[in-house]
């Protein structure tokens, strides 16, 4: 066995976050078995994207400052103490690293001397456009479906929105600038499987190409990054169009995207769920087929099927979000609220008891304070502030003592 | 990618060449694994046509990045082998001076993070100086700080005033945007202004009626004295001379800093960054000649509500206010009502090249 690096790239909402997750947990016993998940956080990987990248990401990038190069460091020290072995890094947004920062990424991992393998997950864009728009709302966005879908059609790309779309969804280009140097056998294209398959079925792929099928793993997910339906995506974005004004990102993550849109709304699995609007079909599927002949002509070790790639037919009766149901919407609103209230009660319990303990520990102080001079002197300080002379009085007694903090 | 014109054109930018892209007919051999963007190639061409950069600069244009939120490094229109996929393909000369003024930004913020920091200026610590807060407009207040600072009186401490430093509405919404891009790079100008209407008040550390009563109703309140024209300030904290009253920066200058400052995000950690455009970057900029920003016309409405609502409560309440609280409404005064691009990409590629001159100041 030699040194490998297998660095999984993209794409985002292809299962990334359980494949993530399960290495992040089992990091430990990869370790025992010769696999590195260099990681001492959850999301070391993604702060480790965003400093390779220089990306701004609501102050995520604060604590990202130098990230990559350590991840590297820790990667080349594995293979500096092990002969050989391997070691896996995985973020989806290196889906839209440019060629400069491949060539970085890779020179820093050890490319030519170690073996590069890189790992592209792929889902069909009938499923990918709408969950990207989905992903955005989550993401404190307020923008139609409409416009999100019109800013993805801009053969221009020159919005925000369709600049990542593209960056990160847009396989032959994540492929030349991640794969262009590597021989075909070591690009893995793990697809994801059609809707209705068995549910480990994508896990056993990813499994098979970062070689873990023979290690004892814990796989349960920890971190599901479940999907919303119609209504409950488009109270989100109205709770966004009325909210982001007022709640800063460092509450809005907790609340909305984990309280709300993980745990509860994604619970309600009978709405109708979020498609791509019939007429779009027209132009997508031809494009995926283009994408799929592409991959298939490269000559890439693809695990799984590439006709997974062909994407549903469009629904018999298309769910608009724009237009929702509103009894719906009404119902996911019922949901959302009954969950805040449930989490403020939590909150309130839990600030009930901080008080009795700060209570509590006022009264201590109190009783510290109880000897026989204490009280006279409180009462000297405080007729001394109220006047001129009496407040230089006590200046100079406090430069004299030394700290002006210390009690009385 | 290994289309010889568009090769050629990169040699030509690389020594010196003005050509547009246009109008080039020469080739030449593939020079590396990859094209640089048309924003990079186009970039250079601007320096070129500026100055004479170094073969460093050249190299550090043709291998940075965009900014990744905004359109990724674009393929050149014309070139002999288009892929079918990727951004679409176009002529450098039609590229916007946002683009460039954006890739400008990133190449200065590299630059910065390499500066080294001197330590600020700390004088000894009086043990009878004069406590004290300052809040408010921060384009008043910092400088006062500093000078404050210099001279062994840092803010806070046991007891004290506060001063809340204000001065006509518009300026200090100005003021706080300015201060906002030199400390962690903000959004444009107009954004950010139509953010403020939206919101429906003026920011927080603007609406001084609000920081007074927040200061008066802490659980130990210091003195709180309310400041409408800046001048009297340094008097109130027992200075006989003062910092001097700030001017507004020019637009543009300003404009770049906050390109400047996001695009340092990602480089270096928030207290250097700070540190960096306003030790560093702001005192270059500070004397750049041009028109200061004002409030838009399509604002000026909404400010003058805010103004006139700031004005009764600063009459009506019970805090001492110096200066006449009708100087918080809005003045009219020069100025532009957004940063031309254009100025602020010229601003950009001039310093690019002035840290070229340093590099060979310094140089061996």
């Amino acid at each position: 066995m030699s040194r490998r690096v297998l660095i999984h790239v993209g794409t985002p909402k292809t299962g990334t976050s359980h494949l993530q997750d399960v290495l992040f947990r089992n990091r430990e016993r990869l370790r025992d078995q010769g696999v590195l998940y260099p990681a001492d956080r959850f999301d070391a990987h993604f702060l480790a994207a965003l400093d390779l990248m220089q990306l701004p990401w609501g102050g995520l990038e604060n604590e990202a400052v130098g990230a990559w190069d350590a991840l590297a460091t820790r990667v080349r020290s594995h293979f500096d103490a092990h002969s050989e072995g391997t070691a896996i890094i995985s973020h989806e947004i290196l889906a839209t690293a440019s060629r400069g920062q491949v060539q970085r990424a890779l020179a820093t991992l050890g490319h030519p001397d170690t073996e590069i393998h890189v790992v592209l997950s792929i889902r069909d864009l009938v499923r990918q456009i709408p969950a990207e728009w989905q992903e955005n709302v989550k993401h404190r966005r307020e923008l139609p479906y409409a416009r999100f879908l019109a800013q993805v059609r801009d053969p221009a790309r020159d919005s925000a929105i369709g600049s990542w779309f593209w960056g990160v969804q847009e396989v032959p280009d994540i492929l030349d600038r991640w794969a262009g140097d590597l021989p075909p056998e070591r690009v893995h294209i793990v697809t994801v499987p059609r809707p209705g398959g068995p549910r480990d079925l994508l896990w056993q792929r990813f499994s098979r190409t970062f070689g873990l099928d023979d290690l004892a793993l814990d796989v349960e997910a920890e971190r599901p990054n479940p999907s919303l339906g119609v209504p409950e995506t488009t109270m989100v974005r109205r709770v966004n169009i009325k909210a982001n004004k007022i709640v800063p990102p460092s509450a809005y993550r907790p609340l909305v995207r984990e309280l709300l849109a993980h745990q509860t709304l994604s619970r309600r699995v009978e709405s109708p769920r979020l498609t791509l609007p019939p007429e779009d079909h027209v132009w997508v599927a031809p494009l995926q087929q283009k994408w799929t002949d592409l991959v298939r002509e490269r000559g890439y070790a693809v695990i799984g099927d590439l006709d997974d790639l062909v994407g549903a037919p469009p629904p018999e009766q298309y769910a608009d979000p724009d237009s929702p149901d509103e009894a719906q919407v009404a119902d996911a609103a019922v949901d959302a609220i009954t969950a805040l209230l449930v989490e403020n009660a939590r909150l309130v319990h839990i600030e009930r008891d901080l008080r009795g303990q700060l209570d509590g520990a006022h009264r201590d102080l109190e009783r510290a304070y109880l000897r026989p001079t204490y009280r006279w002197r409180e009462k000297t300080v405080r007729r001394l502030q109220h006047s001129r002379a009496g407040r230089f009085a006590l200046r100079l007694y406090r430069a004299g003592r030394g700290r002006s903090s210390r009690s009385a | 990618m290994t289309d010889p014109a568009a090769w050629g054109w990169t040699a030509h930018l690389r020594e010196g060449g003005t050509t547009p892209w246009g109008q080039w007919s020469g080739t030449a051999e593939p020079q590396g694994p990859f094209l640089p963007g048309a924003q990079q190639l186009e970039l250079l061409r601007r320096v070129n046509l500026t100055g004479r950069p170094t073969p460093v600069l050249a190299e550090a244009v043709l291998a940075t990045d965009p900014p990744r939120r905004t359109r990724p490094a674009l393929p050149l229109a014309g070139v002999l082998v288009v892929a079918d996929h990727g951004p679409r393909p176009v002529d450098p000369s039609d590229l916007g001076d946002n683009d460039l003024a954006r890739l400008a930004a990133v190449l200065l913020a590299q630059h910065l993070a390499t500066r080294p920091l001197a330590e600020p200026r700390v004088g000894w610590r009086r043990p009878w100086r004069i406590r004290y807060h300052l809040l408010g407009d921060p384009e008043h207040a910092a400088p006062l700080r500093r000078h404050l600072i210099a001279r062994g009186r840092p803010p806070g401490g046991y007891g004290g005033q506060v001063l809340v430093i204000g001065t006509d509405t518009g300026r200090m919404l100005v003021d706080l945007w300015t201060a906002h891009s030199f400390r962690h790079g903000a959004q444009p100008w107009a954004g950010w202004l139509a953010m403020c209407v939206r919101r429906g008040a003026l920011p927080t550390p603007l609406d001084l009626h609000l920081v007074a009563r927040r200061e008066i109703d802490r659980p130990a309140p210091n003195r709180v004295h309310v400041v409408t024209d800046p001048a009297l300030a340094p008097r109130l904290l027992g200075l006989r001379g003062g910092p001097g009253l700030p001017q507004p920066m020019a637009a543009s200058a300003v404009d770049l800093a906050r390109r400047v400052g996001a695009a340092l995000r990602p480089v270096v950690p928030p207290e250097r960054r700070t540190r960096l455009l306003s030790d560093v970057l702001r005192p270059r900029l500070a004397d750049e000649p041009g028109l200061p920003l004002v409030i838009p016309s399509r604002h000026r409405d909404w400010v003058q509500d805010e103004a006139d609502r700031l004005h009764r409560q600063l009459e009506r309440h019970r805090y001492p206010v110096h200066g006449d609280p009708a100087l918080v409404r809005p003045v009219d005064r020069a100025g532009v009502e957004a940063p031309d691009v254009s100025v602020t990409l010229a601003l950009a590629i001039r310093l690019l090249l002035e840290t070229e001159l340093q590099h060979r100041e310094e140089g061996p």
